[in-house]
């Protein structure tokens, strides 16, 4: 429903605009329009939601702002009053949506706001809008009702009809257009903005703005200064071009105000006739698409550059020049733009405060442990508690702010697949889905290249040539799937192909050549497909362009792992392959358990320990110089810590405590002698010689216990997984 | 494997078409595009098999982008379908004259959307 407030907050102030401009007695064209659009789209929501009550009101708010737009409703009309209690209305609405009877109570509510404004649009005022029909009809077929209003009042105002055409690469054809767009608003109204198609390279397209305005087409032409539009007149205005009255006014006083704000077009009055005349009309259309029969070929009846013209022209641009204005105001109060470091200093700060948080929780356990200071003691736990709560609000909102959708990694990516389509001869889709997953900026941005990679791998390696895959029995066109789903605390994003395949045999033949492997290993298929991350191996025949030498599947899995993620392969031959990444959705805070191993303390991401046990040495069993525990019937691999970073073993005797981590599919037992406590960590990345070591993944101050190492989750389990395969 | 576009503008009443297609008991991918610039842009990138519009957008509206498709041979053929609030009926008929294949009425039950699709879907596979 969140949609629905920024509709209504904006529909305020809008209103607040509105009773602005009808005071002043100019109506702004757009605004009537925007309003409405509002309107219809609170009405299509509410009924989607099936609150009947708000939708029929929002429809009589529909039905009085279409009569306003379309001119059929003076902007004193009092209907008008109606909209800003009926607003008020349906937000009161929407703050007690949860309770039936509020609802209940509201509809008598509405139901006599809706009589009143039905009763208010009974009278129509003035007369419908005179026709158009001096516009040639294909011209009109893409207007909307609205935009086919805007254009009978712009011709009964007298004003000129321009067509602006116009060309645009189709990737960034917004920005060149939304420039257009404004040039053309400084001087009229753009009352259409058509798309067309027709003799334009490919990656161009064509837009045709179809624009009011009290100019004519050399001095709307002048004024646009744009390499490639074409001004094309579609109906002449009932008096003199602004430009022109300008152009006269200059002639007659230098000082002239106009002329020293609108420059005097560099023409002749020779060339402006050649320009306007209809005769050239027919050499414009011939140009575009359009029917000469568009081209409205009536000369107007007088060309008299009245002065009394220039004082109407001037007052009425006056509040149009104002609109644009408020535009951009508006949108920069909606969404900001922050510089990520901002968010990283923010999250830093959210970090300091978590910690001394962890501090303050520390002495209330201090001063609840002595009878004396007891009382105290209970008083702080509850601030603390309260803290707490506002902190880890805090923490979600600045966490919320840093999440991006994968979409833009993605669209990325789709690009790199058209350019590699294009180049290579071969035949490619990309499908995506759930480009809506959202991850940390920072996540996102480090992700970037290894998916690049791996998809660019995929369009090289997996997929075969048309030729190749006709034979295979497939369709000539490959397919390579991206997609990201959320699970829990993480991600996964799959890049899948349906080609060749990784070849087995192949990857160890290679791996055995290049010396990673002994000959007569024995590996599993899963170890065999892990090779491919094994630096030096690359597994196609021929080094190509995109996919570059040197980087290979290898440093994708350093990138991944770096981001506390972790890569799987899968494949079957002829079939086409998978590559899963699982992510954490942030980098920043994570809640920890912290361990005790010797006199040593580490955390764990509570987000990767699924369960904690305290188990009897007795029941550790041993295999093959490995160690398992029985849990809940199956076997699970354990580490022991202190082996891992060469602390001293706790008596053999004594109780352990096992921390069953996971992470995807890949579970692991880690033995530790104590469990200490859960705390939330900001995880710092270590600087110095510390960096190197197998199974920890950074530092993090955790209040009163110091610096600890966090233990590197990913490496630990896969280590395991990696052992169980073999074994 | 059907590829949807969908274009409107509204993220609540796009992500509730989204997901009433997401079921149509056939493979589908679907692309969103949040307005009709967006759709013009997405267009050229993939083949698609339907496209399902809104009218009332900011930038261009639901009919342009109609007569854009209908009017583009590499487009044309492409069913279209239009969605939009009771009240917009000229709007809509214009769609229809505009070569729009059919049109919804919101709000609908997901179901009629999806009988609606699969409608469209099937037709342009026969044709």
């Amino acid at each position: 429903m969140s949609e629905v407030e920024e509709i209504l907050d904006r529909m305020r102030a809008d209103l607040a605009d509105l009773s602005d401009q009808r005071a002043r007695g100019a109506l702004e064209p757009e605004l009537a329009n925007r309003l409405f659009r509002s309107a219809h789209s609170l009405k299509g929501l509410a009924g989607m939601f099936g609150f009947e009550g708000m939708s029929g009101l929002a429809h009589r708010l529909e039905d009085i702002l279409d009569g306003l737009r379309m001119g059929r409703l003076a902007p004193d009309a009092p209907a008008l009053d109606l909209l800003e209690p009926s607003v008020v209305l349906v937000a009161g609405l929407l703050e007690r949506a949860g309770s039936a009877r509020a609802q209940e109570e509201a509809g008598t509510e509405i139901a006599a706001l809706i009589e009143r404004i039905e009763g208010a649009l009974q009278a129509p005022d003035g007369a419908g809008p005179p026709g158009a029909g001096e516009i040639d009809e294909a011209l009109l077929r893409a207007l909307t009702e609205y935009e086919e209003h805007r254009l009978r009042d712009s011709l009964r105002q007298g004003r000129w009809i321009h067509l602006i055409e116009a060309s645009f690469e189709i990737l960034s054809f917004e920005e060149g257009l939304a420039e257009l767009t404004r040039a053309a608003r400084e001087v009229g109204e753009v009352i259409s903005t058509l798309p067309a198609p027709g003799e334009v390279p490919e990656a161009q397209i064509r837009f045709s703005l179809l624009v009011a305005t009290d100019r004519d087409s050399p001095a709307l032409q002048h004024h646009l200064d744009h390499p490639t539009a074409v001004v094309r007149c579609v109906h002449r205005g009932a008096q003199a071009s602004a430009a022109s009255a300008q152009r006269a006014e200059g002639e007659r006083s230098s000082q002239g105000r106009a002329a020293a704000q609108q420059p005097t077009p560099p023409s002749r009055p020779g060339q402006r006739d050649h320009l306007d005349h209809p005769a050239s009309g027919a050499e414009g259309a011939a140009r575009s698409e359009a029917k000469p029969s568009e081209v409205n070929r009536r000369v107007p009846a007088q060309q008299e550059h009245d002065p009394a013209a220039i004082d109407d022209d001037a007052a009425g641009e006056a509040p149009r020049e104002i609109g644009p204005e408020l535009d951009s105001l508006k949108s920069i109060s909606e969404t900001v733009r922050v510089d990520i470091r901002k968010l990283d200093e923010l999250m830093n700060l959210v970090g300091e405060l978590v910690v001394q948080r962890g501090a303050i929780g520390a002495i209330a356990a201090q001063l609840l442990a002595d009878p004396a200071s007891a009382r105290l003691g209970r008083e702080l736990v509850k601030v603390h508690k309260m803290l707490d709560r506002k902190l880890q609000e805090l923490q979600a909102g600045v966490l919320e702010v840093r999440m991006v959708p994968l979409r833009q990694v993605f669209e990325k990516l789709s690009r790199v697949v058209r350019r590699l389509r294009r180049d290579s001869g071969k035949d490619a889709r990309l499908e995506i889905r759930g480009g809506d997953t959202e991850l940390d900026k920072l996540i996102v941005e480090e992700l970037a290249d290894p998916l690049m990679h791996i998809v660019r791998n995929a369009f090289d390696h997996a997929l075969e040539t048309p030729a190749e895959r006709v034979a295979a029995g497939k369709a000539p066109e490959g397919t390579i799937r991206l997609e990201a789903l959320q699970r829990g605390n993480h991600v996964v994003i799959q890049v899948a192909d349906d080609g060749r395949g990784i070849d087995l045999e192949a990857v160890r033949a290679r791996a055995v050549a290049r010396g990673l492997i002994d000959a007569d290993a024995v590996l599993t298929r899963k170890e065999v497909l892990d090779l491919i991350f094994a630096p030096g191996l690359s597994t196609a025949s021929e080094v190509s362009e995109t996919s570059g030498r040197g980087v290979g599947m290898d440093v994708v899995r350093e990138n991944v792992t770096a981001l506390g993620g972790l890569v799987y392969v899968d494949s079957s031959a002829g079939a086409g392959t998978t590559i899963s990444l699982t992510l954490p959705i942030t980098l920043a805070i994570i809640q920890a358990l912290t361990v005790g191993v010797a006199d040593q303390r580490f955390a764990i991401p509570l987000t990767s320990v699924l369960e904690t046990l305290l188990v009897d040495p007795a029941s550790i069993q041993r295999s093959e110089g490995r160690e398992f525990l029985n849990l809940r019937g199956e076997p699970l691999a354990l580490r022991r810590l202190h082996a891992e970073f060469g602390l001293p073993a706790p008596p053999p005797e004594a109780r352990v405590a096992v921390v069953v981590i996971g992470l995807g599919d890949a579970r692991a037992g880690l033995l530790v002698d104590r469990l200490e406590g859960q705390q939330d960590a900001v995880i710092k990345p270590i600087q110095g010689p510390v960096r190197t070591v197998a199974g920890i993944a950074g530092a993090t101050e955790l209040g009163d216990l110091g610096t600890v190492l966090v233990l590197d989750v990913a490496s630990l389990v896969e280590d395991v997984a990696r052992r169980r395969e073999a074994a | 494997m059907h590829h949807i576009l969908i274009v409107e503008d509204s993220p609540t009443m796009r992500s509730l078409v989204v997901s009433s297609l997401e079921d149509l008991g056939a493979p589908v991918r679907i692309t969103e595009a949040a307005s009709g610039f967006e759709a013009l842009r997405e267009l050229p990138r993939d083949d698609y098999d339907l496209i399902v519009t809104d009218i009332n957008m900011p930038d261009i509206n639901g009919l342009e982008l109609v007569s854009f498709v209908k009017s583009n041979a590499a487009y044309r053929s492409i069913p279209l379908l239009i969605i939009s609030t009771e009240g917009s009926e000229r709007d809509r008929l214009k769609g229809l004259e505009l070569g729009a294949d059919a049109y919804l009425v919101k709000p609908f039950e997901p179901e009629a959307l999806r009988r609606a699709a699969r409608d469209l879907l099937s037709k342009a596979k026969a044709g």
